[in-house]
């Protein structure tokens, strides 16, 4: 139940340390979504210092850099004063370098508890990565699969995400099922777009499931060095320019030399 | 007699002259110039406000094929607070595998295999600080302050950035896959050079990096 502001706070933390990202820096990334239902808007305190404001349910942060490490976050309702330890959760949440979490806030708000998952930074060139999260209280187990085919996946429960799945980009028509094939949720026409990792989440209660969707990555190409952008480019002679101007200031002094020296012989 | 002008007022003219000589030529050797005097001390970086995001599609919509974002193939780029406007050429990779910027100093170049602008991540967009005579594009870059709007137009639309902070770094120090890498918003990286010019580089030691994020407007 505390677990879920722990994540939260991480994400703070990177925030009120200057961190500069262009060097190879020790950080993880975290993201924090509040998935309870029935819980109000929180505000997330990561080592003391208020990093998340007023999130409200299905809202949720985006990636966060954070230091490597282990974090203090405690958790308050939206408003609410800190005071270290009396946060409605509080936990440490230890994240390692390079990689990428997603932190849900889950269950109902009198047995929250946090659902925390290791993010894919990649996938295979052409494909399309997806995975599924059961984060709603009330319901059942289910299947995720095309309308009339396949389950992509079976027997997701609550609180749990699955492994990813790789797939062919493409138009599917999906529905969320139970395993006896009634359907609980359509999502006909759903775009899996090449080079991009989807996590699809069940929220809410089973009277009123819905799908968070939240893109972890999406892949595009880096080059191996910064650009070459001053001096030296696009001629490399600045410096040669300056060569010809302290030759060029000899010459004249020289050439006056020689003026004066005439006139005076 | 023609010896003789050696002491005297020519002679000092000519100490004059060598000593003048001497700063151009030992001046190109110099590690500090303007450029490397201007990018001290510039870093800085904003606590920036989270956005926490709420799913936005409409009623009916799949919420999945909501969460993209495409972005913009970038034409112009806009700079009000340094008077910088200037095309945007769409370029990949060199043959040593850097970053290709245009061989023009009043244009900027947008790394074309990476994020467009307007899509998640980080959309990079590089442009000389200095060419043979002088000022380029990016010339000013370090006068940059936090909520300094860029604005990038392109496929008919405009698409406002606001810069959230600023850093030269050391080039092998430089986290190039960090610059580029995936954010989940969109944002936009500036680059020019920065730094002393180093021969045995055959560059400036630093590179400017300016970070701006999207507002929408």
């Amino acid at each position: 139940m505390k677990k879920f502001l722990v994540l939260v706070a991480v994400a703070l933390a990177m925030f009120f340390s200057t961190v500069s990202w262009a060097y190879a820096a020790e950080t993880a990334k975290v993201r924090v979504v509040h998935a309870s239902p029935d819980a109000p808007a929180v505000d997330v305190y990561v080592n003391g210092e208020l990093t998340l404001e007023n999130v409200a349910f299905k809202a949720n942060s985006g990636y966060l850099d954070v230091p490597a490490g282990t974090h203090d976050v405690e958790v308050f309702a939206n408003g609410s004063e800190y005071a270290e330890g009396e946060g409605v959760l509080q936990a440490d949440l230890a994240v390692e370098a390079g990689k990428a979490y997603t932190a849900a806030a889950a269950n109902t708000v009198d047995a929250l508890e946090f659902v925390v998952a290791e993010d894919s930074m990649e996938v295979t060139e052409g494909k399309a990565k997806v995975r599924i999260g059961h984060l709603s209280p009330d319901a059942p187990a289910v299947d995720v699969g095309l309308i009339g085919g396949d389950a992509l996946f079976s027997g997701a429960e609550f609180p749990g995400i699955t492994d990813y799945s790789e797939v062919d980009a493409g138009t599917y028509d999906l529905e969320i099922r139970l395993p006896d094939g009634t359907q609980v949720l359509p999502l006909e026409g759903t775009e899996l777009a090449a080079g991009t990792v989807y996590s699809i989440f069940a929220v809410n209660t089973a009277d009123a499931l819905e799908v968070l969707a939240l893109v972890d990555y999406e892949q595009a190409g880096s080059p191996d060095g910064m650009p070459t952008t001053g001096l030296g480019t696009p001629d490399n002679k600045q410096s040669s320019w300056l060569l010809v101007m302290g030759g060029f200031i000899l010459m004249v002094g020289a050439s006056g030399f020689v003026w004066k020296k005439r006139v005076q012989n | 007699m023609g010896r003789a002008v050696l002491s005297g007022k020519n002679a000092f003219k000519i100490k004059q002259l060598l000593f003048l000589s001497l700063v151009f030529l030992i001046g190109c050797q110099s590690e500090k110039d303007e450029v490397s005097i201007r990018s001290e001390n510039i870093d800085f970086s904003s606590k920036q406000s989270v956005a926490v995001t709420l799913s936005h599609h409409s009623v009916g919509e799949n919420p999945i094929n909501a969460v993209r974002q495409s972005g913009i193939a970038p034409e112009k780029i806009f700079i009000p607070a340094i008077g910088v406007e200037a095309a945007i050429q769409h370029l990949g990779k060199t043959k040593d595998g850097t970053m290709a910027v245009p061989d023009n100093i009043q244009e900027v170049s947008w790394f074309e295999p990476g994020y467009r602008p307007g899509q998640n991540g980080r959309a990079v967009i590089a442009g000389h600080v200095d060419g043979l005579d002088g000022p380029a594009i990016f010339w000013d870059l370090t006068q940059l302050e936090k909520g300094d709007k860029v604005i990038v137009e392109g496929e008919g639309k405009k698409l406002s950035f606001q810069v959230y902070a600023m850093e030269s770094v050391p080039l092998e120090k430089a986290d190039v896959s960090a610059v580029f890498s995936y954010t989940s918003s969109p944002e936009l990286v500036l680059i020019t050079c920065s730094g002393a010019y180093s021969r045995t580089l055959g560059t400036r030691e630093e590179r400017l990096i300016v970070y701006a994020s999207y507002i929408d407007e």
